[in-house]
């Protein structure tokens, strides 16, 4: 059985600020991070691995030093890293991302991989579209916000998933497409070991020959929404305390002032 | 068990010097260093006017000229503070003392960048792992061991538990930086400490951007001593603009004050409030802030800097010219020395401390110290005649007094009692609105990013908490006076520890009077996480 987590390098949000005179997002002094998300969703892939003994293939879109969070896959225990990095792939938005990691998940596993694992979202673009949309791109079944998951050999599965109305309780049986929510088991800590081990261990990368890409569909030429412009929303002001002093109608006269200067 | 022939501990100048050098004396064997920040720096903080001697030692000439600073020193100056609007520039400034053309900028930057250096010369270099335990065999450190992770506040394991894990090193390199906890139970266990007990001084620092560039200002320097603290107590000042749109501000106390109503960041917020110090950063904002100890105990202060099977490099061996408050160069050239007797010697426990001990002494750095060996001893004995000493230092480029001088207390029992309405006094100062601009310590502290796993089990432990009442009232709690971020409280008529604002810094146990803090380490990976410090 193989499963494949998807894993996204992005800015530590925690950080982040903007020029007030570019609006654009200053990159100095931010550290770069394994989406929060993803590493729920890792260690979803390495439970199976635990249980099942299931081959583990974590697969991360970005530029060359996205490997760092495919070096903190492998030193987590994943089995096999690819990175999918190629300047023809820059400015993808959500569509052609997931039409290039559906193609990147074929050529990691030479063929359809049994599960594919996402974080439920990113906290840079904080979209959510990217797992559903590989599982369009795969045609396997969908299955977000999970909290809890367990497969039997024979690759029947079991979930439970976090919704506004509670928990749902949902089985079926493999190839899927699954997101993971931070209510799922907290993400494992990797070993020095298996730091170590990483350090050293191969990544591939895969470009868009390597995926055999339609080269229509990728990057800036394949995205049909386009980022305009990014700004700060203005900051809102304190606004005012108005008190109530024991006189209703001083209370009045000084809202009435407040409102009309 | 992971096998190395050198273990590192500490990804600081002092541990990455160790590793280029290494590689660079072409040692075959394989080097490991480890560092308990999320990443490499992370942990790393100082002014930082460096001074060159100790990259040109190391570097080649092409990896100086693209070392991450961004300006070098062309204006210099030192001053005497009065009072808030009253300062007077120091006449003459000895050779010694000045840095023209010394780079200027963040240390954390420059580790990142010896770090990028070291691995590519073949060592490995890996954060977010805590060395917290030396492993001895008959008495030869044999290697170390890293913290556990994953432990719940009460201490058992989580669902994610991670076990300690053992190194096996042929020479361990203990490289923490000052007060390290690994290299003081070294020191300890084994009786190297030095004629004097170490003394430090706990220094903060924010990074200013300026709303406006100021062309040309980058390079420009200025130290400072007097006003915010009397003449009783040892502290000093410094502003450096590392670009035209960024100034670093920082303020040292040297930690045997004896006022315990002192409080490290109100002085801090006050030297701002300055008119000397104003004039660089009026309209600018704080972007970055951290604390960290600084090692002034000199010459005979400095311990042995070995035992069986291990070595201390920098700040942890004392290694600081306390006249110019400058170790890094020093500290890279104990790394370069410890590195040559570990290729010289074959990694072999029984011959590589002596063999250090001996290159140590032949460096630079290690002239600087000797020479400015009483600088911090006049303090020892008060303000005034320290500063008439070091006066005297100064002249004499910090040789006289030529023998050993001054008092051999340690920083935690120079605290004298609180007066009644001491504190009562100190906080009405406090409340002045030309101070209270400046970022508060709880702001400060976010700007760090300090992140620590709450459910954890807290890593300042407390001896006894029976003393913390005792010290209340003999003391007024100077913990949540002097720790820079906030740590201690005073809550309902009882001392509260929020350890996730910790900067690592070990002021409390520096500086606690009844030494009653246990500094043990919190999970590997938490921690301040200086970018630009």
């Amino acid at each position: 059985m193989t499963v494949v987590v998807c894993i996204k390098q992005v800015p530590d949000s925690t950080n982040v600020r903007i020029d007030p005179r570019t609006n654009t997002l200053m990159r100095e002094g931010v550290e770069s991070i394994l989406n929060p998300f993803d590493a729920f969703a890792l260690e979803q892939g390495l439970a199976l691995k635990d249980a099942l003994g299931v081959r583990l293939v974590a697969v991360s879109m970005g530029p060359p030093q996205a490997a760092a969070v495919l070096r903190e896959a492998l030193a987590c225990g994943a089995d096999e890293a690819f990175l999918v990095s190629s300047r023809a792939f820059g400015g993808a938005d959500t569509l052609a991302t997931s039409y290039t990691l559906s193609r990147a998940i074929r050529t990691a596993c030479g063929g359809r991989p049994d599960l594919v694992l996402f974080g439920k979202q990113a906290i840079d673009g904080d979209t959510a579209q990217v797992g559903p949309g590989v599982s369009e791109f795969l045609d396997l079944p969908l299955v977000t916000y999970v909290k809890a998951l367990s497969v039997t050999p024979d690759a029947a599965f079991r979930v439970t998933t976090s919704m506004d109305d509670g928990e749902h309780v949902i089985e079926g049986r493999l190839p899927a497409v699954m997101t993971v929510t931070k209510d799922a088991a907290p993400p494992r800590f990797a070993p020095l070991a298996g730091a170590m081990r990483a350090a050293k261990a191969k990544i591939t990368v895969l470009d868009e020959k390597a995926i055999a890409a339609d080269p229509i569909r990728i990057g800036l030429t394949g995205s049909p929404t386009k980022v305009v412009t990014i700004f700060p929303p203005p900051v809102k002001g304190g606004g005012r305390k108005i008190e109530w002093r024991g006189d209703a109608a001083a209370l009045a006269h000084e809202i009435r002032e407040a409102i009309h200067g | 068990m992971i096998e190395t022939d050198v273990l590192i501990v500490g990804a600081g100048p002092a541990g990455l010097a160790t590793a280029i050098s290494l590689k660079r004396c072409g040692f075959a064997g394989r080097v490991v260093v480890i560092d308990k920040g999320c990443a490499v720096g992370s942990h790393v903080l100082s002014g930082a006017v460096m001074d060159p001697a100790g990259f040109r030692e190391l570097l080649t000439e092409e990896e100086i000229a693209k070392l991450p600073v961004e300006a070098h020193v062309n204006r210099e100056s030192f001053r005497f503070i009065f009072g808030a609007k009253a300062s007077m520039p120091i006449p003459w400034v000895p050779p010694m003392m000045q840095a023209h053309g010394f780079p200027v900028g963040s240390l954390t930057k420059v580790a990142r960048y010896l770090a990028s250096i070291a691995e590519r010369l073949g060592a490995e270099v890996y954060t977010g792992y805590a060395v917290t335990e030396l492993i001895e065999r008959d008495g030869v450190v044999v290697g170390a061991r890293t913290g556990e992770k994953g432990l719940a506040a009460d201490g058992r394991p989580k669902s994610n538990h991670l076990a300690s894990e053992e190194i096996a090193a042929k020479v361990t390199v203990l490289a923490e930086g000052g007060a390290g906890v690994l290299t003081d139970r070294l020191v300890e266990a084994k009786g190297l400490a030095g004629r004097r007990p170490q003394s430090y001084a706990i220094a903060v620092k924010e990074l200013i951007e300026l709303a406006e560039p100021v062309a040309g200002s980058g390079g420009t320097i200025m130290h400072t001593f007097g006003y915010p603290v009397n003449l009783w107590t040892y502290g000093g000042g410094f502003v450096y603009h590392v670009s035209d749109s960024r100034v670093m501000v920082g303020y040292a106390l040297g930690l045997d004050y004896i006022d315990a109503t002192l409080d490290v960041h109100e002085i801090f917020r006050r030297y701002k409030a300055t008119g000397a110090v104003g004039r660089h950063i009026s309209g600018g904002k704080a972007v970055a802030y951290g604390a960290k100890v600084i090692p002034e105990g000199g010459f005979y202060a400095m311990p042995r800097p070995h035992a069986l099977g291990a070595l201390i490099v920098g700040d942890g061996a004392g290694l600081l010219d306390g006249l110019r408050i400058k170790g890094i160069h020093i500290a890279i050239e104990s790394g370069i020395a410890a590195a040559a007797a570990i290729a010289e010697t074959s990694a072999d426990a029984a011959a590589v401390g002596e063999r250090y001990h001996a290159l140590l002494r032949a460096t630079r750095g290690y002239a600087e110290v000797r020479r400015v060996k009483n600088v911090h001893g006049g303090f020892t004995r008060g303000a005034p005649f320290g500063v008439a000493m070091a006066g005297l230092a100064w002249a004499t480029f910090g040789r006289f007094p030529f023998w050993m001088f001054g008092r051999r207390h340690r920083d935690s029992e120079t605290m004298r009692e609180l007066r009644p309405g001491a504190l009562e006094a100190a906080a009405r100062c406090a409340a002045d609105p030309a101070i209270r601009a400046f970022p508060d310590r709880l702001t400060d502290v976010f700007m760090s990013g300090t992140l620590h796993e709450e459910d954890q089990p807290c890593h300042l432990h407390l001896v006894d908490p029976a003393r913390c009442e005792a010290c209340e009232r003999r003391f007024g709690s100077p913990c949540t006076r002097f720790c820079p971020a906030e740590v201690y409280r005073r809550d309902e008529g009882r001392l509260r520890i929020d350890f996730s604002n910790c900067l690592h810094c070990k002021t409390c146990r520096i500086k606690c009077p009844l030494e009653n803090v246990e500094w043990r380490f919190p999970q590997g990976g938490d921690g301040p996480r200086y970018t630009m410090m």
